[in-house]
C-alpha cells in the first residue's frame, strides 16, 4: 500500500470497520442462538432436573422416578414395543428403500413412480394412520385387507350354511339342544336312533336363526314316507309358538333346515353314503345295504369358516409359552404393532428409496463393469459390489429411521384403539400421556424423556463423527 | 493366448445420426500388442468396450481365439480390461481386489494365493497388499488394476487408456514397465490411446482410427514413412507434419508445383518418379508433406523441398529447437540442432530432400504414389 | 481430466446401467403392482370421502369406484357449509396456516442468517456452534416440553403474557425445533458459496449486511426453498406439539381436528376422510410444486 492518496481511501470509512463487520457477522447468529438456547439446550437440562423432582416438582426425589419408571406395566410395553419398533422397523424400510431404487432404474417411468412412492411423507402421519385405520379395520365392509383375505379364504375354506359362531357365543351343542333324536358328537350331529333299509329318521334341532332359514328360502318341514332300500327323513327346525316344549315331532308351520350336508354312518362309524337336504328339509339315502345306519350332520355345515384377522385389537403373536405372565407379555408382539409397522412402510419406503437411489446413481459405473469382466453374474455383482459400495448409504438411512423410529407418537395415538391401545404404547406415547393428560406432571414423564434422549444418543455421537471427520 | 479378429465390426447408437463405428476389420495376431489410436470420438474405446462384451454389437463379428464371442457375456470371453480409472473395488483391499475373479471362478485358495503373490511379485506390489485403494496413489492404483488384470492369466489383455491420468514422468515409467510385461508374458495386449508416441513406442502394429473408421493398420515405421492418407500423416509424429498446398502444372514437357499466391517463397522441386505420380493424379492442386524433423536450415544438393520463411516462435529443448517460420501465408515447423544460430525474425531458408516429401490429394486426402 | 468421450455421453451410460440390472419387463410389471398398492389406501381416502355417510361400514369403498355415480361431494358441502365455526374444518384449516406460515417463514429467516454467519462470518469457535447445531438435530422434542411449558407460565407471570395456549406459543417451539435442521442445510449450502465472490464485494466495499442481503442471499434461494418446503410440510403434518400447547383449545389445527374426531365416540369418518383429503391437498400441492427443492431437502438431510 503506497501512496497517501490510498491510505485516505481507506480511513473513511470509520474507527475500526473490521471489527464492526466482525461483529456483525456475529450477530447474524444472535437470533438463532437465543432461541435455540431458552427453547432446546435450556429446557433439555431442566427436563433432567426435572426428572429428580416429584410430579408438580416441588420435592427432590433423586432416582425415584427412574424406579418409577422400570416398575410399572404400561412403561415396560412401551419399552418393548420400541424395541419392536427399532429392530423391524429400519431394516425393512432400507431393504424395501433398496430394492425399489435398484428397480426404479430399469423402467421408463422412474420420476412418476418416485413421485408416487414419497408421496406419503406429505400426509401427515395423523392422516395416514387413519388410512390405514380402516383398511385394516376388522369389517370385510370397511376394511380392504379383511375383505380381501376372506374373499381367498372363503374360496378354499368355504363357511357352512349354519355357521356357528364362536365368538358370539354359540356352539354346536346349542343346536342340539333337549333333543331325544340327536347328541352332539365332536363337532357335528349324529342321531341317537338308527334305521335300515327302508326306515326313516328325523332328526329335529333348536336355536337355528331364522334369518339364515330365510337367506336359504326354507319350506315348511314334510315328513317324508318310507321307501323300501333307501333310508330317507326330515331334519327340521324344532321351534313352533304354539307347542314350545314339543321337539320330537314335526309341527305344522315348522321349517325345514335346507341345505344340510348329511352322511349316512355305519355301525363301525365309516361313513358311506353323503346327500343334501332339499328346501324343505328332506333327504334320501338310496340304495342302503344291510345293517343299521346312523345320521350324521356333518361339521362343515357348522364352520364359520375365517372371520378376519383383528388387526388393530388386542391380538398379540406370542412366540414362547409357558412363561411367567410379565415375560410372556414382554415377548409377544402385538398385531396391532404389525399393521402400524406396515403402515409407516407405506409412509417412509420413498425416503429410502430417494437416498438410497443417489447413491446408486452415483456409483461408479466402471466398478461394475470390472466385476462382470471378473466373472461375476449379475446377481453377485449386486451382492459383492453394488451392496458393499452402497454401505454408507444405507447406514445413514438405518440410523435415520432408528431415529426416527425411537420417537414414534401420532401413528400409535391415532391408529390404536380399544384393546389394542393398553399393547401398542410407545415411549412417545408415554411420555404425553402421563406429561400432558389431565394437568402437567414433570416428574415420571420427564424420566421417561431422558431416557429416550439416552437412546438417541449413540446416534447423536455417531452423526458428528461423521461430520467432524469430512 | 489367442487372437483377435474383428469383421465388419459396426456399432450404431439408437440416439445418434451417424455410426460411432463403421464396419471395422482388424486381425491382431496371437501375442501381438496392437494399440488402437485416434482423437476422441474415433470409436476406439467404442470397439474395445464391444471386444470385452460391455457394449452390444449392431453388426459384424468379433472372434477370439477363433470363436465368436458376439453372444458370449463379458464373464465367458476370458478376457481382462484395465480401465483408464481403474475401476478398483473400494471396499476390498489390494489382494481382494486381485483375487476377486477368481474367487468368483471358485479357484483352489492356495492357487489364488500363489497367482496373486506371483502378479504382485512382478508389479512390486508386495508392500501394498493389505491396503485399500483409497490408500494408495495414481501410479499404484494403476498397478493394481494391471495385477488384477494379469491375475485372471486371460486370453487377451484389453487396456483402455491406462495411462491417461499418470502424470508426465509416471507416464513414461510405466509405458516402459507395459512393454516389458508384454515381452515377458507373450500376451496377446489390445491398448487404446490418444497419445500416438505411446502407440509408437509400444505396439508391433497400430491402427489409427477417425470418426469411426479405420485409416490405417500397419507397424509403427510403416504408418511413419508411408501413411496412407493426410490423416494418418499428420496424426503420426510429434510435431506435426507441415502441410502445404500447391498448384500442379502440367506441361506438354514437365509437371511443376506453383504456390497457391503470388509472392509465395516455397518451391517444391520433382524427381522423374514424383513428375510421373503427379502427371497421372487428377485435379489441380496436391498437398505436399514434409516432417518437421525432415527440414534442415540451410541449402542442400537433393533438395525436394525448400521454403524461404521468417522466424516466429523458437522453442527450446535442450538437445533441439523447434523453430516456427511462415512463409507467405503458410505456417511451418522445422526441428533443428539447438546449436543453431537462428534468432527470431530471422528469414531463414529450410530445405528438405527429395525422398522426404509426400503428396497428398486435396480431395481424398489420400496419399499419392 | 480427460474422459474417454463414449463413455460420459449420457445415452451410453444408460446402456452401461441397464444390462446389469433385472431385466425390464418384469421390472415394470413388479413396480407396476407396487405403485397400485400405493396408492390404494390414498384412493380409499379420497372415495370415502366422496360417499354418504350412510354407506360406510355397509359395503366396501371399492363398491364405489364400480358405480362412481354413487360419488358425491356432499361432505365436503356439508363441511365447508359450516363456515368458520370454532372447531370446524375451516377452522382448522386457517388454524393450520396461522401456525405453519409463520413458523416456516421464522426457521428459514434465522437459519441463513446463522448459516451466513457459521460460513463467512469471522470470528472464532464457528466450528463448535455447528457441531453443537448437528448434535442439536437429534433431540427428540419431547425432551424440552414441559420446562417450555413453564417457562410460558413463567413468562405469564412476569410480562402477563402466557404463551401456552396460544398460537404464538406453538410458533415459537416450531421455529426451535425447526432451527437446528435449518442451519445444518444453509450452512452446508453457502460452503458451497465462493469465498472468492464476498471478498471481491468486501474489497469493493461492501459491508457484512450488504454482502448478504446482495450476494449470499441471492445464491442460497434454491436452498432456502427446500428448506422452506420441508419445514411447512413437517409444521403441517405436526401433532403433538399442537396436542400439548393447543390441546383444550377452540381453535386447532388440522392434525388436531382430526385426532380428535377420530376420539369421539362415534368416530366419524364421513368428517375424518373429508377433514384429511383437505389436511392433505395443501402439503400435495406445495410437494408437486416443488418437487425437486423437496427431494434435495430430504438429501441433505441425510447426506452431507
Amino acid at each position: 500500500m503506497s501512496g497517501s492518496t490510498i491510505n485516505a481511501k481507506i480511513r473513511t470509512s470509520g474507527r475500526r470497520p473490521w471489527m464492526r463487520e466482525h461483529a456483525i457477522s456475529l450477530a447474524f447468529l444472535v437470533p438463532a442462538a437465543i432461541w435455540l438456547l431458552f427453547i432446546v439446550i435450556w429446557p433439555t437440562i431442566n427436563t433432567v432436573r426435572l426428572s429428580l423432582f416429584n410430579e408438580s416438582a416441588t420435592k427432590f426425589l433423586g432416582l425415584t422416578n427412574y424406579k418409577t419408571v422400570f416398575s410399572t406395566d404400561t412403561i415396560l410395553t412401551a419399552f418393548r414395543n420400541n424395541v419392536i419398533w427399532v429392530l423391524i422397523f429400519p431394516f425393512f424400510v432400507t431393504f424395501l428403500g433398496l430394492i425399489f431404487a435398484v428397480l426404479t432404474e430399469r423402467i421408463r417411468w422412474a420420476t412418476a413412480f418416485k413421485a408416487l412412492i414419497v408421496m406419503p411423507i406429505v400426509f401427515s402421519t395423523t392422516a395416514s394412520a387413519l388410512v390405514w385405520a380402516t383398511i385394516f379395520d376388522n369389517s370385510p365392509q370397511i376394511g380392504a385387507v379383511n375383505a380381501a383375505v376372506l374373499t381367498v379364504s372363503d374360496w378354499f375354506n368355504p363357511p357352512g350354511a349354519y355357521p356357528v359362531s364362536a365368538a358370539a357365543g354359540q356352539t354346536v351343542a346349542d343346536l342340539v339342544g333337549s333333543n331325544a333324536h340327536a347328541k352332539k358328537s365332536s363337532n357335528s350331529i349324529v342321531s341317537i336312533s338308527s334305521a335300515r333299509a327302508g326306515g326313516t329318521i328325523n332328526i329335529g334341532l333348536e336355536d337355528v336363526s331364522p334369518t339364515t332359514l330365510a337367506l336359504l328360502k326354507a319350506q315348511d318341514a314334510v315328513t317324508p314316507q318310507p321307501m323300501s332300500g333307501a333310508i330317507t327323513g326330515v331334519v327340521w327346525r324344532a321351534f313352533s309358538p304354539s307347542d314350545p316344549t314339543n321337539k320330537s315331532d314335526v309341527l305344522p308351520g315348522e321349517l325345514g333346515l335346507p341345505i344340510l350336508h348329511l352322511s349316512l354312518v355305519n355301525s363301525q362309524g365309516v361313513s358311506v353314503a353323503t346327500t343334501t337336504t332339499t328346501t324343505s328339509g328332506q333327504y334320501k339315502f338310496s340304495n342302503v345295504g344291510t345293517g343299521s345306519y346312523f345320521v350324521e350332520i356333518v361339521s362343515s355345515n357348522f364352520s364359520s369358516g375365517f372371520t378376519g384377522i383383528s388387526w388393530l385389537g388386542g391380538g398379540s403373536i406370542t412366540p414362547v409359552s409357558g412363561l411367567g405372565q410379565t415375560a410372556q407379555a414382554l415377548l409377544s408382539v402385538p398385531l396391532a404393532d404389525m399393521a402400524m409397522i406396515i403402515t409407516y412402510l407405506w409412509i417412509w419406503a420413498g425416503f429410502a428409496m430417494v437416498l438410497i437411489g443417489a447413491g446408486l446413481a452415483s456409483l461408479n459405473r466402471e466398478v461394475l463393469e470390472a466385476a462382470r469382466i471378473d466373472g461375476a453374474k449379475e446377481w453377485q455383482v449386486f451382492r459383492r459390489v453394488t451392496v458393499p459400495m452402497l454401505a454408507p448409504v444405507l447406514a445413514v438411512v438405518l440410523v435415520t429411521m432408528i431415529i426416527n423410529v425411537l420417537k414414534v407418537f401420532d401413528i400409535v395415538l391415532n391408529m390404536a384403539s380399544g384393546a389394542s391401545v393398553n399393547a401398542t404404547p410407545t415411549l412417545a406415547v408415554e411420555i404425553y400421556n402421563d406429561g400432558f393428560t389431565g394437568g402437567i406432571h414433570s416428574g415420571v414423564s420427564s424420566a421417561i424423556a431422558v431416557i429416550l434422549f439416552l437412546l438417541v444418543l449413540p446416534a447423536m455421537i455417531m452423526n458428528l463423527k461423521r461430520i467432524k471427520g469430512v | 493366448m489367442a487372437s483377435v479378429v474383428l469383421r465388419n465390426l459396426t456399432k450404431q447408437y439408437s440416439g445418434n445420426n451417424a455410426p460411432s463405428l463403421e464396419m471395422l476389420n482388424l486381425e491382431v495376431d496371437d501375442g501381438e500388442f496392437v494399440c488402437l489410436v485416434g482423437p476422441s470420438g474415433c470409436g476406439k474405446t467404442t470397439a474395445l468396450r464391444m471386444i470385452a462384451g460391455l457394449e452390444d454389437v449392431t453388426s459384424g463379428e468379433i472372434e477370439i481365439g477363433g470363436h465368436v464371442v458376439n453372444d458370449l457375456p463379458s464373464r465367458d470371453r476370458d478376457i481382462a480390461l484395465v480401465f483408464q480409472s481403474y475401476a478398483l473395488y473400494p471396499h476390498l483391499t489390494v489382494a481382494d481386489n486381485m483375487s476377486f475373479g477368481l474367487k468368483l471362478r471358485k479357484v483352489p485358495k492356495a492357487e489364488i494365493e500363489e497367482a496373486v503373490q506371483r502378479a504382485a511379485k512382478i508389479l512390486d506390489l508386495m508392500d501394498l497388499l493389505k491396503r485399500k485403494p483409497a490408500q494408495l496413489s495414481g501410479g499404484q492404483r494403476q498397478r493394481v488394476a494391471l495385477g488384477r488384470a494379469l491375475v485372471r492369466d486371460p486370453a487377451v489383455f484389453l487396456m483402455d487408456e491406462p495411462l491417461s491420468n499418470l502424470d508426465a514422468k509416471l507416464r513414461v515409467q510405466t509405458r516402459a514397465e507395459i512393454a516389458q510385461l508384454h515381452h515377458r508374458l507373450q500376451a496377446t495386449m489390445l491398448y487404446v490411446t490418444h497419445d500416438q508416441v505411446e502407440a509408437m513406442t509400444m505396439a508391433d502394429r497400430i491402427a489409427v482410427m477417425n470418426l469411426g473408421v479405420l485409416e490405417q493398420y500397419g507397424t509403427p515405421r510403416e504408418l511413419y514413412n508411408f501413411p496412407n492418407n493426410q490423416f494418418v500423416a499428420g496424426f503420426i509424429g510429434s510435431p506435426s507434419m507441415n502441410f502445404v498446398s500447391m498448384r500442379i502444372n502440367r506441361d506438354a514437357e514437365r509437371v511443376y508445383l506453383t504456390g497457391m499466391s503470388a509472392d509465395s517463397n516455397i518451391k517444391v522441386t520433382l524427381n522423374d518418379e514424383q513428375s510421373d505420380i503427379l502427371r497421372k493424379s487428377d485435379g489441380s492442386e496436391v498437398v505436399v508433406g514434409v516432417r518437421p524433423e525432415h527440414l534442415i536450415e540451410g541449402t542442400i544438393d537433393d533438395t525436394g523441398f525448400s521454403a524461404v520463411a521468417k522466424v516466429e516462435v523458437i522453442e527450446f529443448l535442450g538437445n533441439d529447437e523447434h523453430i516456427h517460420a511462415t512463409s507467405a501465408d503458410t505456417d511451418l515447423v522445422a526441428i533443428l540442432n539447438a546449436h543453431s544460430s537462428v534468432r527470431r525474425e530471422d528469414s531463414i531458408t529450410l530445405s528438405a530432400p527429395h525422398d522426404t516429401v509426400h503428396f497428398f490429394d486435396p480431395a481424398s486426402g489420400l496419399r499419392l504414389n | 481430466m480427460t474422459t474417454t468421450a463414449q463413455t460420459s455421453d449420457p445415452t451410453k451410460r444408460r446402456h452401461i446401467l441397464r444390462r446389469m440390472l433385472p431385466a425390464r419387463g418384469p421390472s415394470n410389471i413388479v413396480l407396476g403392482i407396487i405403485a397400485i398398492v400405493w396408492l390404494v389406501p390414498t384412493v380409499s381416502l379420497l372415495v370415502i370421502s366422496l360417499r354418504p355417510e350412510a354407506a360406510f361400514g355397509v359395503s366396501g369403498w371399492w363398491k364405489a369406484l364400480l358405480d362412481p355415480s354413487s360419488l358425491t361431494f356432499s361432505n365436503y358441502r356439508t363441511l365447508f357449509g359450516q363456515g368458520f365455526v370454532a372447531g370446524g374444518l375451516l377452522d382448522s384449516l386457517m388454524t393450520s396456516i396461522e401456525i405453519t406460515v409463520p413458523a416456516t417463514l421464522g426457521v428459514v429467516l434465522f437459519s441463513c442468517f446463522a448459516g451466513h454467519s457459521l460460513v463467512f462470518g469471522r470470528w472464532r469457535g464457528r466450528d463448535v456452534v455447528f457441531l453443537t447445531v448437528v448434535a442439536l438435530m437429534v433431540v427428540p422434542l419431547q425432551v424440552a416440553l414441559i420446562p417450555v411449558v413453564q417457562l410460558y407460565r413463567e413468562l405469564g407471570t412476569l410480562f402477563g403474557l402466557n404463551p401456552f395456549g396460544t398460537i404464538p406459543g406453538v410458533i415459537i417451539f416450531h421455529i426451535a425445533f425447526g432451527l437446528p435442521f435449518g442451519i445444518f442445510l444453509m450452512r452446508n449450502f453457502m460452503s458451497g458459496i465462493p469465498k472468492d465472490l464476498l471478498e471481491a464485494a468486501r474489497m469493493e466495499g461492501a459491508g457484512e449486511w450488504k454482502v448478504f442481503y446482495r450476494i449470499v442471499l441471492p445464491l442460497a434461494l434454491p436452498a432456502l426453498a427446500s428448506l422452506a418446503i420441508f419445514q411447512f410440510i413437517w409444521v403441517w403434518n405436526d401433532l403433538l406439539v399442537a396436542l400439548v400447547f393447543l390441546g383444550g383449545n377452540v381453535h386447532t389445527p388440522l392434525t388436531v381436528f382430526l385426532y380428535d374426531q377420530n376420539h369421539e365416540l362415534q368416530a366419524n369418518y364421513w368428517i375424518i376422510s373429508t377433514g384429511a383429503i383437505v389436511s392433505v391437498v395443501v402439503p400435495l400441492i406445495v410437494f408437486f410444486s416443488f418437487q425437486r427443492y423437496f427431494v434435495r431437502g430430504v438429501l441433505a438431510g441425510a447426506v452431507k
